[in-house]
């Protein structure tokens, strides 16, 4: 048995579909509480349209945001996943085909950097990246579809040793550089350390993790507490009109590298698109979130 | 509130208000449109609709043409920072009273819409469906040769929103607020930070 192309196509163009028409549970909740915390009326009001912006998609089945985004996949490979396929090639098909068929039809988001040039193609399009998971006999894989909003706000600086305070005030200012544009309340990744690029994926993955779920280590974990506080101390609140709900979550991965240590932060708006699956072996397909 | 808002509408609305909106707007999320509407003002090209007086918003829309007939399926705010250089130009010389999107504007905006007697309203940003409900009928659409989310579409609406009034017609912008109070915070915000590090 063998993971096919067909199944991985399918799959992909089916995650990328359902991500466009609601938000993750877990923001969902994340949202409730912010509403129960906030002190900002207009805020509050603004959190309940949310909330209920998010039920309409889900029950109608429609786009919540008009900006679908440009395909973003993480694949996560077993060392025991046999394919019968491209991999590659069956994702870019999936997304040929949902473009041709979705509906409500999808906006020409994907933009040739060179010429700004839109449509639906485009070079290295959709984006994939991948990993391996030792001894998995599956893939799994995420889709969260990025688009400018939140996209354009990201930063990365380079240190050299840096202490703590360094690292957090970095993450402070990248904050309210955003200020109200990133449709807060955001969930807001870190990464810390390794390279140039390994930073900037530590970042990205650290914003697909369950909204507020604490790194396992201490020292982190008291990072991500502090920080959440100080950027909801900022007052942007949600969508950027003033409040104390600019953030729903920091969540900060690291890896050692050398003395010079890369620090990237980057932004996921408040409907945190995200939808992830397994494809096994014998074809089942497990649907994570 | 009707729409599209007089000038005197506008001086009436203070920034945090909520507002619904019903009546005629018109949209667009293009860039390259701001810009080509900017080129009209210059006689390079005369513009596709009635500008004067509407309420332009920053919405990204797909819009459709079916046996000669428009139809809007879908609406949602864009990023209106994007528009800075080009909005004061187009509030003081086709007299909006309205503008809006999401994040709002720059302060040369603020004060064009302080003289022009104009307000930003802020749209919910991931608020497709919902918007899209309010949706009555398209009047017309301008610059049917450009990416569909790029074209000038005026709308009738019903119950769209609320939005909030993020920079009223007084000078006073939320979001030049909210930066300076988050900059002047920051040091004691950091020390806050430190302190509870070092426990």
């Amino acid at each position: 048995m063998a993971i096919t192309y067909e199944l991985v196509k399918t799959v992909t163009a089916q995650l990328y579909d359902r991500s466009l028409r609601g938000i993750p549970e877990d923001t969902k909740a994340a949202l409730q509480r912010a509403d129960a915390t906030e002190s900002n009326e207009t805020a509050r009001h603004t959190l309940r349209i949310m909330l209920r912006s998010a039920d309409a998609a889900r029950t109608s089945s429609q786009f919540i945001c008009s900006d679908a985004g440009v395909p973003v996949f993480f694949v996560r490979v077993g060392t025991q996943a046999q394919f019968s396929g491209n991999v590659r090639q069956a994702i870019a098909d999936g997304f040929d085909e949902l473009v041709a068929t979705i509906q409500p039809p999808l906006l020409p988001h994907v933009t040739n950097p060179l010429t700004l040039e839109r449509g639906y193609k485009g070079r290295g399009m959709p984006i994939v990246t991948f990993d391996l998971v030792d001894g998995a006999d599956n893939v799994d894989i995420t889709c969260s579809p990025k688009a400018l909003g939140s996209g354009r706000w990201a930063a990365l600086e380079i240190f050299s040793f840096p202490d703590l305070a360094t690292i957090e005030k970095f993450v402070l200012e990248t904050v309210i550089r955003a200020g109200s544009q990133p449709c807060p309340p955001v969930v807001i990744g870190v990464g810390i350390g390794g390279s140039f690029d390994y930073a900037a994926k530590l970042a990205k993955e650290a914003t697909l993790r369950p909204v507020g779920e604490a790194h396992a280590e201490p020292i982190v974990a008291d990072m991500e507490r502090r920080l959440l506080a100080a950027v909801n101390k900022t007052g942007f609140g949600p969508m950027g009109t003033g409040g104390d709900s600019t953030a729903m979550a920091v969540h900060v991965n690291y890896a050692a590298g050398h003395g010079f240590t890369p620090v990237a932060v980057c932004f996921n708006c408040w409907i945190n698109r995200r939808t992830r699956a397994r494809i096994y072996n014998d074809g089942r397909v497990e649907t994570v979130e | 509130m009707k729409f599209p808002l007089s000038a005197a509408d506008a001086r009436e609305l203070r920034a945090g208000d909520q507002v619904v909106i019903d009546g005629e707007i018109v949209m667009t999320a293009g860039l390259p449109t701001i810009q080509r509407l900017v080129r009209c003002l210059d006689g390079v090209e005369p513009l596709p609709l009635a500008l004067h007086g509407v309420s332009l918003f920053h919405l990204g829309s797909f819009s459709r043409e079916t046996d000669g007939r428009f139809e809007v399926l879908y609406l949602n705010p864009t990023t209106s920072t994007r528009f800075n250089a080009h909005m004061p130009r187009l509030i003081r010389e086709l007299g909006w009273h309205a503008v809006g999107g999401k994040g709002g504007l720059d302060r040369q905006c603020v004060e064009a819409m302080r003289e022009a007697g104009c307000v930003y309203l802020s749209f919910l940003g991931g608020g497709a469906t919902l918007h899209s409900q309010a949706i009555r009928r398209v009047v017309e659409v301008g610059w049917s040769d450009m990416l569909v989310h790029y074209r000038l579409v005026r709308l009738a609406v019903e119950g769209l929103g609320p939005v909030t009034v993020g920079i009223d017609a007084h000078g006073r912008s939320l979001y030049a607020e909210e930066q300076l109070a988050a900059r002047e915070r920051l040091p004691e915000i950091l020390r806050e930070l430190g302190a509870e590090r070092s426990k």
